[in-house]
């Protein structure tokens, strides 16, 4: 989300000392995703204040089979960075989505968004980074 | 690959499909999944997820934080609960489904329990009582308990007699007929709250012949009405009026066994 490891840790620190706070006075919300919520709005909070990037139009490229093995070449820092240079809320239903740990209704509830926009969003999303992937690490030549 | 056409809801599902299968947990997102499995493009999606995926779990985690989550899950599994079960459509349909089947069993388990021989035919006697219109009934204006002289006479009906009790009400009329079963059936009207009696044969041991019987009186109820039946000499009387067991119970000398 901040593609900053000292502000996520900076972020992740004060969202579980808020929730020690509210767990002490007992007033910790039912709903189940609260901290995550919570969290999210840190981090957009944690970068209103950061440069932003200048909104550029970005290539799109349909998704082909070589994407898994341009990926394996990537590091991960570059992927965090990617992500967290997209606009919101794509940035948050791609840092949701491949966390790997949410379906698509509790992304699309944390999100705030309908199905139809969190689909479009990750297939933009997808087709985007495969532009870029493209344009960054071209593929290697089939033997 | 031939791509499979998919609804405009399966194709936004299918754009979210999870990168591991084991997380489906909607029947709508399987159907989804299902349908676009065959196609290539969908084949490339979820291997580019699956490989961004292993990246994202890649992304160093400052050992400060990584204790936080020592080995628990980041998200943990929504709790089972009856609350929870309970609101599930299928749970609730399959329960209601149940209490249905149940209470059906529960009733035909409490008529049952007041079954007697000869309740069957007692029944659908009842039945024939509330269609029954005194035009088809022959006219007879007499003791109720004179009938059965009436009834061996003219149709050779023996110990077609009207039990004591009833014996002295005025009868508007009367008939003998056969029932689906060819059983020969003595119905008499009588003045007395509109009252119907019914004679017919006792129900008989299939094997030895010999007439079912019961002791005292036993109830039976159809469509409003209830009769009163008993058993003699191999021939059941009922007593039937429209209303309830009380209205019968009054003409009834000895309690109800």
């Amino acid at each position: 989300m901040l593609g900053d490891s000292v502000k996520a840790q900076e972020v992740f620190h004060r969202t579980l000392r808020e929730a020690a706070l509210r767990a002490a006075h007992g007033e910790l919300p039912n709903e189940p995703f609260w901290l995550f919520r919570d969290a999210r709005w840190r981090c957009l909070e944690a970068t209103k204040t950061d440069l932003q990037a200048e909104p550029l139009e970005m290539g799109e490229q349909e998704i082909t089979a070589a994407a898994g093995s341009q990926v394996e070449r990537l590091e991960p820092r570059q992927l965090a960075i990617w992500i967290s240079a997209a606009p919101e809320p794509q940035r948050t239903a791609l840092a949701l989505f491949y966390l790997d740990e949410f379906d698509y209704r509790e992304i699309a509830d944390l999100a705030e968004l309908k199905l139809s926009e969190l689909s479009g969003l990750l297939a933009l999303g997808r087709r985007q980074f495969q532009a870029w992937l493209d344009a960054t690490l071209p593929k290697r030549p089939a033997i | 690959m031939k791509t499979p056409e998919l609804s405009r809801r399966q194709r936004a599902l299918a754009n979210c499909a999870p990168i591991n299968e084991e997380r489906i947990r909607d029947r709508s997102m399987r159907a989804a999944v299902f349908r676009a499995r065959s196609s290539s493009e969908f084949e490339n999606q979820q291997s580019f997820d699956r490989a961004l995926a292993t990246l994202v779990r890649a992304i160093p985690i400052p050992s400060e934080t990584a204790e936080w989550f020592s080995d628990e899950d980041l998200i943990s599994p929504s709790k089972w609960t009856w609350k929870r079960m309970a609101r599930n459509p299928a749970v609730l349909a399959i329960g209601l489904a149940l209490i249905v089947i149940a209470g059906v069993l529960v009733f035909q388990f409490v008529g049952r329990l007041n079954d007697f021989p000869g309740s069957t035919t007692a029944r659908k006697l009842l039945t024939i009582a509330g269609s029954t219109r005194s035009l088809l009934l022959d006219p007879v204006s007499t003791d109720a308990g004179t009938l059965s002289d009436l009834f061996f006479l003219k149709h050779g009906l023996e110990h077609y007699d009207v039990p004591e009790e009833f014996a002295d009400f005025r009868t508007i009329g009367c008939r003998v007929f056969e029932d689906d079963e060819s059983q020969r059936i003595a119905q008499i009207w009588v003045e007395e709250k509109r009252m119907q009696f019914f004679l017919f044969p006792a129900e008989r041991n299939t094997k030895t012949g010999a007439a079912l019987k019961f002791p005292g009186w036993r109830y039976v109820h159809q469509e409003g009405w209830v009769g009163a039946v008993t058993e003699r000499n191999g021939v059941c009387f009922m007593a039937a009026l429209r209303g309830r067991e009380k209205d019968l119970a009054s003409y009834i000398a000895k309690p109800k066994e």
